[in-house]
């Protein structure tokens, strides 16, 4: 036995080395970095350093308070969207359902840039269909990037469009896996449709939903994309600047690993409690 | 409590019809057990009566009330799943009272039907479990306790001890009977296997492909089926089929000879139309009519080929002629496999059927 341990683990070694280097080092590295002060050459280790900073640093904090602004807002809306998309894919009424399917997940797959760009567009003051379609039913235009609460929001839109129909096909899986006898059984007892939904389908979807919901909580915390490209870098103003973009400003562009290493720490440590929260929150009675 | 008559019920799916005209009268406090193979449409009947598929064509009425249009929550009855259907996420106690809370039902009134559901079915002590913490049949006893808190007019079991083992379908099977006793309500009841419906209906409605073939008494259908497919599948191990011929026919009789036993004769008496000498027909012997060689009016040889020894009788797979044989033998277990012996046919322990497989009698 111990022979045929020995033969797999030579088998494994070329990708264990990779992964040591490539994936545990950095992390053990990132975090040693973190307690040092990186702006000096040499470095030097300051335990207090970056995290000392961090506390009192304002940028850290409006980064910090536009991340959970997004996260508090963002992810019910769009998982609650997700759920009711994947029950109108669910539902035997629709049409061409392949069709919808294909067209709620294509977002995920369409380029980063390239829809960034598209609702840039989508989005301008002058030229932006959603500012004629708001003066055609008789309300002001918008001023979607000059703006925080507008630029906020469209962030919040543009990952909800991102990735709702995402979400909604990992739910569908979960609303397909619900035996229908339970619904005929539910029928049967006189419960209505609405009442099902809230008595039986929502229960049951629960392990789901909580799984997209820490999937995208994970995200959140992480966003980078959105404000780097639509609001560029985090505008009006550093009004959508996200804890993704202050570590990429900190760590890519003033080359400050150190402080960098501490707020990727903080990120991590924040997805990981505000995830451990929710799973009690949500975790089954005994 | 309440009759329930179907006339000319018809289901189609699509162009498919599968159900072709049932006409099924169930007496109120009747145990009617619907049975067939796989595909014959009980299930569809059932879930018509339940008012879970539409109904393509004729009527369906519960307690003499035309109910084709209305609700399934307003038909009066109660259904219990294959699979169970109970709510995984609920307490036994919860998946009991579910209904009567979502219907806004006095507090009391439900808790009195919930704890009399579970005083019957003797469940009580598993109301705060959840469902996966519970073994196969005490989930089939929650799911009959949820169709008994509703107090319906209605039974409808759709194979219910399918997903269970042996033993624990034997001893439910004798806790659905308990219940029919002591409720005293109409119940319908779906399976495929022959030994439930035998042991519990008050009568039978055989279905192949869609079509009632035959509806009476489990002992009326084993004694006197009304054509080949009843008396093959009630009945177990199944009746024998013999080929054979029409030699003569006349004075109330026919004389048949079976092809594959060596020109071996039996002459039958009947009552009805005799038919033509020449015709081809199958003698239908049950395992357990085959007699001793001379006590009936026909011996053929046979050949054991497997023997089954269930303690008090045994069944020999034998081989006669091209045809297999299974017969009943109380003294098989003193035989050896391949053994050769003979067995003898009683005319009036057999049954005659038509090249179409309709009774000749």
């Amino acid at each position: 036995m111990r022979h045929r341990n020995a033969t797999a683990y030579r088998f494994l070694t070329p990708y264990l080395l990779i992964f040591a280097i490539f994936w545990v080092w950095p992390i053990i590295s990132s975090f040693l970095i973190s307690f040092q002060a990186t702006r000096t050459v040499p470095w030097r280790f300051a335990p207090t350093f970056n995290w000392g900073r961090l506390i009192g640093d304002p940028a850290f904090f409006n980064a910090l308070k536009n991340t959970l602004l997004i996260l508090v807002i963002q992810v019910p809306v769009m998982i609650s969207l997700a759920i009711v998309m994947a029950v109108l894919l669910n539902s035997p009424l629709l049409k061409a359902r392949g069709l919808y399917r294909f067209a709620f997940f294509a977002p995920v797959v369409v380029g980063e840039v390239a829809y960034s760009a598209v609702f840039r567009l989508m989005f301008s003051l002058d030229f932006g269909i959603i500012n004629k379609l708001l003066n055609g039913v008789g309300l002001p235009k918008v001023d979607w990037f000059s703006n925080v609460t507008p630029a906020m929001a469209l962030i919040m839109i543009a990952v909800t469009w991102r990735w709702a129909g995402y979400n909604a096909i990992i739910i569908l899986a979960g609303l397909q896996s619900i035996p229908e006898d339970v619904y005929e059984a539910a029928t049967l007892d006189r419960v209505s449709k609405v009442k099902q939904f809230f008595h039986i389908t929502l229960p049951l979807l629960k392990p789901v939903i909580v799984f997209c919901a820490v999937l995208s909580i994970i995200g959140t915390m992480q966003l980078f994309t959105e404000p780097f490209l639509i609001t560029e870098r985090g505008g009006p103003g550093g009004g959508t600047e996200t804890l993704g973009l202050l570590l990429y400003r900190q760590g890519f562009r003033s080359l400050n690993f150190g402080y960098a290493s501490a707020v990727a720490y903080t990120m991590a440590g924040l997805a990981i409690a505000i995830t451990l929260v929710q799973l009690w929150l949500t975790r089954d009675p005994k | 409590m309440a009759a329930v008559t179907l006339t000319n019920v018809v289901k189609r799916f699509g162009l498919f019809e599968v159900v072709h005209g049932a006409n099924i009268d169930i007496a109120d406090g009747e145990f009617v057990v619907f049975v067939g193979p796989s595909g014959c449409g009980k299930s569809t009947l059932l879930r018509m009566v339940a008012g879970l598929e539409d109904i393509s064509g004729g009527k369906i009425a519960i307690g003499g009330k035309v109910v084709n249009d209305v609700e399934p929550a307003d038909r009066g009855i109660a259904m219990v799943f294959q699979s169970y259907a109970l709510y995984p996420h609920m307490t036994v106690e919860q998946n009991l009272s579910f209904g009567l809370r979502m219907n806004g039902n006095p507090k009391a009134d439900t808790e009195r039907r919930v704890k009399r559901a579970a005083e019957i079915l003797r469940i009580d002590e598993l109301m705060q479990r959840r469902p996966k913490q519970l073994s196969g049949g005490q989930r089939q006893r929650v799911a009959i306790g949820r169709a008994i808190v509703r107090e319906p007019q209605v039974f409808l079991f759709d194979e219910p001890l399918s997903n269970l083992d042996a033993e624990l379908r034997v001893q439910m099977r004798v806790e659905i009977a308990r219940l029919h006793k002591e409720l005293g309500v109409t119940m319908i009841y779906v399976t495929h296997d022959q030994t439930e419906a035998m042991t519990l209906a008050d009568r039978i409605v055989v279905l192949k492909a869609g079509n009632v073939e035959q509806i009476g008494a489990p002992l009326d259908l084993y004694d006197d089926p009304a054509n080949r497919f009843v008396a093959g599948f009630i009945g177990s191990p199944k009746m024998n089929f013999l080929k054979a011929n029409v030699v003569e026919a006349g004075n109330g009789s026919v004389t048949v000879e079976l092809v594959n036993h060596a020109g071996a004769r039996l002459r039958k008496p009947l009552c009805g139309a005799l038919p033509a000498v020449g015709a081809e027909v199958v003698l239908g012997v049950r395992p357990e009519h085959f007699f001793e060689a001379g006590e009936g009016e026909c011996d053929i040889p046979v050949k054991a080929d497997v023997a089954e020894h269930l303690g008090s009788v045994s069944y020999v797979y034998a081989d006669a002629g091209s045809e297999e044989l299974i017969i009943e033998r109380e003294a098989a277990r003193q035989r050896a496999s391949s053994e050769h012996f003979t067995v003898s046919i009683k005319a009036e322990r057999s049954l005659l059927f038509d090249k179409t497989g309709a009774r000749i009698r």
